[in-house]
């Protein structure tokens, strides 16, 4: 990994988990929104890797407490959208501006489908450690799995399309057509 | 066709997505009916079931019912009331009982007051209560009802 890329790693990773570690209302967070974009610009190794940093880090500082055995679900969670960011930009087709409304609605179900995911992979570490049904358990976070998803829904929708934009002016790049990761 | 491949598979784990929410809200709520029913059958025998109506005709043409109001066995028309209304009273200790001065932010005003009756199911008829609300123990499936009204007495 070149200096300049891990120097980049560690400023996207400091963003995230400077924004996930500011007071705000459960379930509401920009990580995966972060990620996803980290992926979707630098690529699928790039977006996991800040994932996983990012959610090792929050374990640890997190002012809920220490993750413990959430920790390396968390990162594989968080790992996921950032690899699937990647994904995404591989699988659009390499010419031709998207549509906004198209792009959005893309990216929206996307966050939908991943949000819900990750939520699934983390109270699978809840129920190794209070050994309950998982069924049980993931209908008892039925709310708060609604907030995450329906919150990241939004934001994906809203803020992605634009973000994309402001990075790829930031780095003189073409934003709609696949690069070369740059790992 | 690529892109619609591509976007089908997106739209699908958008509608999967959708259809889990669905089914984790319903879940959710038949959970809490399970629990609720059978905390409510652990509780039986403390319990008892009471109707219980609030008329504000004399102010705006509204009757509003509570049937099968759920309350502790045993419980008075005040507690009763509280259960499902805002209730402000104030306690006499010369009646030894408590005068109820509004419910849900309507007062007694003027020559107005809050009166209570109870439904007498073998004259099938409303008759008002002698006493004080909170004198008053509520028997299983008691029918009562608050009236905003001007006393026959005035």
């Amino acid at each position: 990994m070149r200096v300049k890329n891990i120097a980049l790693l560690a400023v996207m990773t400091s963003v995230c988990v400077g924004i996930q570690l500011t007071p705000r209302p459960p379930n509401i967070e920009f990580t995966s929104l972060i990620c996803f974009l980290t992926g979707f610009l630098f690529g699928s190794f790039f977006g996991a890797s800040v994932g996983a940093l990012t959610m090792l880090i929050n374990g640890f500082l997190s002012p809920w407490g220490f993750g413990a055995t959430n920790i390396p679900f968390q990162i594989l969670g968080m790992a996921l959208i950032g690899f699937v960011g990647g994904v995404y930009r591989k699988s659009r087709p390499h010419a031709g501006n998207p549509s906004v409304r198209w792009f959005s609605l893309e990216v929206s179900l996307l966050a939908a489908f991943l949000t819900l995911i990750y939520d699934i992979i983390t109270t699978v570490s809840y129920v190794m450690l209070f050994d309950v049904n998982i069924i049980v358990a993931l209908l008892s976070g039925a709310w708060f799995t609604i907030v995450h998803v329906v919150s990241n829904t939004v934001l994906f929708g809203t803020a992605l399309f634009g973000l994309v934009r402001i990075a790829s002016t930031v780095l003189g790049e073409q934003p709609w057509s696949y690069k070369k990761e740059v790992l | 066709m690529e892109l619609q491949k591509r976007s089908l598979i997106i739209l699908c784990l958008g509608w999967l997505a959708s259809l889990a929410l669905a089914s984790f809200v319903a879940g959710y709520y038949y959970m809490e009916f399970q629990n609720l029913t059978g905390l409510l059958e652990k509780y039986e025998n403390v319990i008892m079931r009471v109707n219980i109506c609030i008329d504000y005709r004399e102010l705006n043409e509204t009757v509003v019912w509570y049937n099968d109001t759920i309350v502790p066995l045993g419980c008075n028309l005040l507690q009763a009331t509280e259960t499902v209304a805002l209730v402000n009273s104030t306690y006499s200790p010369a009646q030894q009982a408590s005068f109820v001065d509004a419910i849900n932010g309507v007062s007694n005003h003027g020559a107005y007051f809050w009166m209570w009756q109870h439904w007498n199911d073998v004259q099938e008829k409303w008759e008002y209560g002698d006493v004080g609300a909170d004198r008053y123990r509520l028997t299983n499936n008691e029918t009562v009802r608050w009236r905003y009204e001007l006393p026959s007495y005035t």
